[in-house]
């Protein structure tokens, strides 16, 4: 536990991207508010829960789905990356006789 | 010698490449895949890790299915982006076509007094609150400047029976001015059905005006919901109804419902009722955080989880039905389903990306106002102008179109490149909802951990996956789609 009653969460940059991070805690934002901050080579997320009366039980099952969260987020971001170019070529396919371009 | 190559010969060769795809968890295990068009797989939690490494077996039954519905291909599949094109292409045609539906809101006067109505009505003898001769033409010249060659006229109120002239004198016209245009017009009059008259009857006969008429459920429910003078709301629906389908023929007139908190414990008696009363469908449809519904507390009568149980059970006991041999549809699901099954939107102005307001559907007030959305104009009777996106006697098509308003609630609702939208496996067929979240949230992407759209949208989504996986209702499902 963190001193303000968040729950740290460290983890290290070189495994993990940022992005990803803030892309969990903004899915996670209706239960959680987390603050990130980067550390040279970790990432520091402190969780506060959202509503009042969150016990530690609680918060510790809130943690488990942000680090699945976060997971997921990194496998989006791989298939995103791998697909882009393809994804790039179908929007051009899909649009080339739209007129729209003109 | 043998003259065959062996099996080994016609598997996919080389490194097979992904296609753009989203992923959701489901319960347990289980991951719900779609593609850009919109196709859909589910696969287990080690699958989707195997997919992404490049580790799939090739010979494998999930292999074939997966380069079937365009999640990989070969290197060989050439015709695989072209096809995935072809379908996206298809899936956003409607946006080539502009607007289609016109509302014409012709009074704000009604003689119920629902507890949920989405708009603040007026009471029956302010005739202030009718769309006047000149407010109707000018609406009249914008809806002819609608690029779209289908075009819906709806009439809204309040009652719209209850100012039946100007019905009368706008069917008129748009005839008149169509013999020059030549478009594809359908008339639609959104009613309770307790005026409904044999002359306004024979005049719909005339024009092929079709009824939209609203129906909560058993007598005690609906006349619950749907006070008036009388308290006899729904014997007039019903009376209405049959002298309605006797004229018009039984298509013609359709019917929704509303659930209110009092509908919750009683899904199955709704669907009867409907039945009953020789109906083959029901749109189960939720409150909106609008109108007359927020400032009687209706819209806080249940939570969105609370709306889902209901869904899922009325759901299931029409399934249910269904497998007994009576043919009834849920058509919120058959909507949904239409966009998971196919390539083709049914123009559902609720889930439409970029969403539907102002560019699917228009509103003109019955003072002239012109809104994004029927929601926009609800807003508007609350006091909050933002989507109004001009008048018909101050601004043209051009103006009025092109509106701050309209092109900025529009670009920041954007799914494709919406937080959690983006990346959400339910985005092909979800929709962009500007003025909802504008309500809820304060602007128009809103919050989509938070947001009330999104989670029912999931979680209808969730209750069909779940449900196809009995053979029975796959099958019934794709019926309900193609039927839509």
């Amino acid at each position: 536990m963190a001193e303000d009653n968040g729950l740290s969460v460290t983890l290290d940059a070189q495994a993990y991207d940022p992005w990803a991070v803030h892309q969990a805690a903004y899915r996670l934002s209706d239960r959680l508010a987390i603050q990130v901050a980067i550390d040279g080579n970790t990432i520091q997320c402190t969780l506060y829960p959202v509503t009042e009366g969150t016990n530690s039980h609680s918060l510790l099952v809130a943690r488990a789905d942000f680090l699945r969260e976060v997971t997921d987020q990194m496998l989006r971001a791989r298939i995103r990356e791998a697909t882009e170019p393809v994804r790039t070529l179908i929007l051009a396919y899909t649009f080339s006789r739209s007129g729209l371009q003109k | 010698m043998t003259r065959f190559l062996p099996a080994e010969d016609y598997l996919p060769s080389g490194r097979y490449e992904l296609l753009p795809f989203r992923f959701e968890r489901l319960e347990g295990e289980r991951v719900l895949l779609s593609n850009m068009a919109g196709e859909a797989l589910t696969v287990s939690s080690a699958d989707l890790t195997t997919l992404v490494n490049g580790d799939l077996d090739r010979s494998g039954a999930l292999f074939s299915r997966l380069r079937a519905n365009h999640f990989l291909r070969q290197p060989e599949d050439r015709a695989a982006l072209e096809l995935l094109a072809l379908k996206l292409r298809t899936r956003y045609a409607r946006l080539r076509d502009f607007t289609s539906l016109h509302l014409f809101v012709v009074t704000l006067r009604c003689d119920h007094a629902c507890r949920y109505c989405q708009v603040s009505r007026q009471s029956a003898d302010r005739a202030s609150f009718d769309m006047s001769r000149a407010t109707a033409d000018r609406a009249i010249d914008l809806l002819f400047r609608s690029p779209n060659q289908a075009l819906k006229v709806e009439f809204q109120g309040g009652e719209p029976l209850l100012n039946f002239d100007l019905i009368r004198y706008v069917v008129l016209s748009i005839t008149e001015r169509n013999r020059q245009h030549k478009r594809d017009i359908q008339f639609v009059i959104t009613t309770t059905l307790s005026l409904i008259s044999d002359d306004t009857l024979a005049f719909c006969r005339e024009h092929r005006i079709v009824l939209s008429a609203s129906l909560d459920g058993p007598e005690d429910l609906h006349n619950a919901n749907r006070p008036r003078p009388g308290a006899d709301s729904h014997a007039r629906f019903v009376a209405g109804l049959e002298k309605a389908r006797d004229v018009l023929g039984p298509e013609a007139i359709s019917a929704l419902m509303t659930t209110t908190a009092a509908s919750l414990q009683r899904g199955p008696g709704i669907v009867d009722e409907y039945l009953r009363l020789g109906f083959h469908g029901i749109f189960l449809r939720h409150l909106s955080p609008y109108g007359f519904a927020l400032k009687t507390k209706s819209y806080q009568g249940y939570d969105t989880a609370r709306w889902l149980e209901f869904y899922e059970e009325t759901l299931t006991y029409i399934i249910d039905l269904n497998r007994s041999g009576v043919r009834f549809t849920e058509q919120h699901a058959a909507i949904i389903l239409r966009k998971m099954f196919s390539c083709h939107d049914p123009g559902y102005v609720d889930l439409m990306n970029p969403s539907g307001a102002g560019i699917a559907a228009i509103v003109f007030n019955y003072d002239g106002g012109v809104f994004a959305s029927d929601e926009s104009r609800m807003l508007m009777e609350m006091g909050d102008d933002t989507f109004r996106l001009g008048s018909v006697h101050e601004h043209g098509y051009d103006e009025i179109f092109s509106a701050p308003a309209l092109l900025s609630a529009l670009e920041d609702s954007f799914t494709l490149s919406a937080p959690m939208c983006a990346d959400c496996a339910c985005e092909p067929w979800c929709g962009a909802d500007p003025v909802y979240h504008h309500a809820r949230h304060g602007d128009p992407l809103g919050r989509k951990a938070e947001s009330g759209f999104c989670q029912r949208m999931k979680g209808m989504t969730r209750i069909f996956i779940k449900a196809m996986e009995d053979p029975f209702v796959a099958a019934l499902f794709r019926r309900w789609a193609l039927s839509c």
